[in-house]
Parts: C-alpha cells; structure tokens; sequence
C-alpha cells in the first residue's frame, strides 16, 4: 500500500520533469520561442545543484538560512505566546489590538526590510527582525483562537478542584490548546520561512536567497531555480516532517483521529 | 446547618431574565438533596451558584458558615458530561485536583488507587480517556470527586447521557459509597425516579422564575427498591408535581399567544 503511493509519487514527478523537459526543447531549440538562458532545464538544473553542493555553497548556505529562520521562530513563538495570553486576558486589548495586529498580518513581510536595514544594518540581526515580524503576529492570533475554542468545561471543573490561575494555564490551559497551538505554530513556519527569504534576497551576504540573488547576477536562471526548487523542498520537509507529524502524534493520543 | 442558601436571587442581564427567585434551603451535613424541576427551571444555574461558578444578584449561600464567593475544592462538581482529560490517563485524571493541591506524588496515587477501585476502574487506570466508556467516564469523574474529599459534592445530572442499565449499576455504586462516606450531596436530575432513589430530601423547583415549590422527605429505608408500591406512588406523587408545573407553563404561554393572536 504505502509503496505503492511512494511509487505513484515518484511516477507523477518524474512526469513532471519529462514534461518540463519536453516544453523546454520545444520552446528553445524547437520554436525558438524563447532564449536559452530565460529558461531553466532539469539538466542545467542538476548540473547546478551537483556543483553548489560539491562546492560547499549550497550546505553553507542551508545551514545559515535555518539557523537564521530558527532563532527568528523561536523569538515570534515567544512574542506571540505573550502577546496572545495577553490579548486573552484583557478586553481591552482583544477589542484594540487584535485588529491591527490581524491588519499587520497581511503585511508582506518585505515591507519590514527598511526599517531592519535602518535600524540593524546589514547585519544578522535584520534578517531576524523580518523574519519575527513576519511569524509573531500569526502565532499571537493562533494563540489567542486556540485558547478561546477550549471547552469551558475544562476550565469550570478545573476551578471546583481548586487550580490557581498558574496550575491552570500549566495543567489544563496550555495542554488543551496545544493541537490548535502546533497548527498554529506550522502556519507561523511557513509565514516565518516566506519572511526569511524576503530579508536575505534583500540584504544577506550568506544564504538561500543570497545565492538565489547570485544567480540572478549571474543571469544564471538555473541556479536560481535550483534555489528556489530547494526553497520549496525544505519548506515541505519542516512542515511534514516536523509539524505533520507532531500534530498527528498528538490527536492520536488523544483519540482524535 | 451545614449548607445555608439564603434568599437567593438570580437575574440574567443578557437575557433580562429572572432565574431564580428567592431560594432559601439548609442542608445537614451528611444528607443527600436531590433537586428535580422541569427543564429550564434553574437547577444548574442554582448549582453552579453553589459551586461559585456564578455569583448570586442577590442573596447569600454559607458552607460551614463561611460565605461562599468562587470556585473551591471544598465544593467539587460533577457535570454531566464527564469533564476529563483527553490528554492524562484515567489515573491522572484522578490525581488532578489533589495534584492541584500539592500532596506529595506517592499520596496522590495511593488516594486515587483507593477511589478507582471504589468504582472499579483500577484495572483501567493506565487507559486514555478515549479508550474507555461513557459509563466508565462518568466512574473515572466519580472517583476524581470523590478523591477530593471535598464537604460537599455538587451532581449535575452526572448519568442523564446513559443507558439504562449503567444507570442501575452506577446509582447502586453512588447510594454504597454514600452510604459508607456519608458525604453532602446536592444532586439535580430530571429523573423522578432517581430522586426518590437517592434523596433524604427532594427539593421539587417550579420555573419561570424558578423557584422551590415543594421540598419533600424521604424516609424509605436504604438500599431502596424501585418497584416497591410505595415507592412507585411517591414517584408518582412528585412527577405529577413537576409535570403540573410545566403545564401550568404551557398553559400560561399558551394564553399570552391567544391573546396576541385576538
Ligand atoms: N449564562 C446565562 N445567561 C443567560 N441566561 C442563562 C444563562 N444560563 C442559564 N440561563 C437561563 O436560565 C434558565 C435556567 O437554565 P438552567 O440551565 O439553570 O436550567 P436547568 O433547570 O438546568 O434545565 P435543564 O433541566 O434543561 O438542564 C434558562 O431559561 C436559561 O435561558
Ligand atoms: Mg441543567
């Protein structure tokens, strides 16, 4: 059963890059539709990728970007966890700030770029700010939501045993919330990952967009396709693989799947 | 007197409803009150007063002479849906609220091992919630009560959602722990029949406002058998009560239409 979806998988991309390999012949050898360098093909796209990878670019490169995306995540989950109990728990702030943190959310995140460089320079610390602003707000709210979907009941029977407001954050509050909270939390990756790459096409010089930005210098429209191919891959590794999985594990255990 | 609710008043203001109307009742220590009234009445509303919940509009309710103001181990509620955990197993459900107390971990499992088997669970203490039944829920919320050791133990209808059959098996169980602990109960239901079960007193409320109607005593002997003849007339007694006062409801809302109408 299962192999038999992996082999369908494998089957369906394989197609996929015949094809693209067929309306790249078409286009350029063929019609002469297009120019050879505006369009990228799998082979220079392998090429590519065996040569950023033999020659330690696209490694280094990997490992700065999820070192950068994964301090900025751990700060929004942080920001947003405080900021989400707060909007929780003040009328006020639900009524005031949670619309303009929602009106905030649909901000690109590229819109945070001038103030990171003019605030932080080119430095680190700018492409985490982007990536933070990008992430925080989103996890706030998915804060907020999963906390106000728990049953009341939990939080009524939890009062008559005598919790305290801490014991019932920590023993009933948090683990309740916690399904709602992972889904949140993937959907603040992926917003915290988009950030990321719109701060290092910006101003990095070291990372997935940097050499992304590289290739476009170099009007090497393969290398940039590499990237964007490796982008795309990492981003559904860490949502399936860690998010998927954790969030499965969790409604499993509690019966709810 | 061990429980005292005086004079109390509840008013919804979203609703500008008048809920509870000038319920006065004293309750023994020990004794078992079972609270029947037609749907809608205010039998959880006036339980959740107890519980501190909610907070009367007027009125004041005392346990062992200290005002009641919020919610408190000393007051625990069984609701009817079982309130449990999905996320501890049905021994730490358990434990929950004497964990919440802080008694050291090896005194947790001992008190929980003695209520769990009280219900006879023990053999299902390591099970998630959702592995086990509705009738075993209502045991593990049972036994998670009961561990609290609390002065009074609040019912909101805690069987309504069984079948039949649990139902006997679980009142059995109910009235032998009562019987053996002799603890406080006040216990709503909409069953006539398991009032007159369980009750030392069954407090017989009529709605809109709700109100106590009739408080009657029960003085059959214990374990009580619900085909016995005097059983069934005083069954029939109190259900004809209740019903009486919901139609006298029908009928009131049924005038008012009419008079619209004309
Ligand atoms: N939070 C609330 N806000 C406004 N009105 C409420 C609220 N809770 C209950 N009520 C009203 O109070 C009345 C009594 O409700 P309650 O739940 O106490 O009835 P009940 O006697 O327990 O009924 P049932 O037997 O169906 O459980 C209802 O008419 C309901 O509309
Ligand atoms: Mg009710």
């Amino acid at each position: 059963m299962k192999t038999k979806k992996i082999a369908g998988n494998i089957l369906f991309f394989a197609g996929l890059i015949l094809l693209w390999q067929f309306l790249y012949t078409a286009a350029c050898d063929w019609f002469l539709w297009a120019k050879p360098y505006a369009i990228p093909n799998p082979t220079g796209v392998i090429r590519c990728f065996l040569l950023l990878l033999s020659d330690g670019t696209l490694p280094a490169a990997v490992f700065g970007s999820l070192l950068r995306v994964v301090t900025g995540f751990f700060i929004s989950i942080l920001i947003g966890i405080l900021l989400g109990i707060c909007i929780v728990n003040s009328g006020c702030l639900a009524r005031n700030l949670k619309p303009l943190i929602l009106g905030v959310q649909t901000l690109p995140s590229i819109c945070w770029v001038p103030f990171a460089i003019l605030w932080f320079g080119l430095s680190e610390s700018a492409i985490i700010f982007v990536v933070v602003m990008g992430s925080a707000f989103g996890i706030a709210l998915a804060i907020e939501s999963c906390i106000q979907n728990i049953p009341p009941i939990y939080i009524k029977a939890a009062k008559t045993m005598g919790v305290d407001s801490y014991q019932l954050y920590r023993y009933v509050i948090f683990p309740a919330a916690l399904p709602a909270f992972i889904g949140g939390l993937k959907q603040g990756w992926s917003f915290a990952w988009r950030a990321l790459m719109s701060g290092e096409v910006m101003s990095a010089s070291m990372g997935l967009g940097y050499t992304l930005m590289i290739g476009r210098d170099l009007a090497d429209i393969n290398q940039v396709m590499t990237v964007m191919l490796v982008i795309i891959f990492i981003g559904i590794l860490i949502d399936k693989g860690i998010f998927t999985t954790v969030e499965h594990r969790i409604l499993k255990k509690r019966g709810l799947v | 007197m061990y429980l005292t609710l005086n004079a109390i008043h509840k008013f919804f203001q979203d609703t500008q409803k008048e809920t509870l109307k000038d319920i006065s009742l004293t309750v023994e220590r020990g004794e078992f009150i079972c609270i029947v009234g037609p749907s809608g009445c205010g039998k959880s509303t006036l339980l959740n007063l107890v519980a501190g919940l909610d907070t009367p509009t007027s009125g004041t309710i005392t346990l062992e002479g200290t005002p009641v103001t919020g919610p408190g181990p000393d007051r625990v509620v069984m609701f009817q849906e079982a309130a449990l955990y999905p996320w501890l197993s049905v021994i730490e459900n358990v434990m929950f609220g004497l964990k919440a107390a802080g008694l050291p971990k090896d005194s947790q499992r001992e008190i929980a091992e003695t209520y769990l088997k009280m219900v006879q669970l023990w053999h299902y203490r390591d099970y998630p919630i959702h592995q086990i039944s509705g009738g075993m829920r209502q045991r593990t919320a049972l036994a998670r009560a009961l561990a609290l050791d609390s002065k009074l133990l609040l019912m909101d209808e805690p069987f309504s959602a069984l079948d039949k059959q649990t139902i006997h098996i679980l009142r059995a169980e109910l009235e032998e722990i009562w019987e053996k602990h002799k603890k406080t109960i006040l216990y709503v239901t909409h069953s006539v029949e398991e009032a007159v079960y369980f009750a030392d007193r069954i407090v017989v409320m009529a709605e809109n406002p709700g109100r106590i109607k009739e408080i009657v005593p029960v003085a059959f002997p214990r374990p009580r058998n619900i085909e016995d003849a005097a059983f069934v007339a005083l069954r029939r007694e109190i259900l004809s009560k209740v019903q009486l006062s919901a139609r006298e409801i029908a009928a009131d809302e049924f005038d008012k239409e009419e008079e619209t109408l004309l």
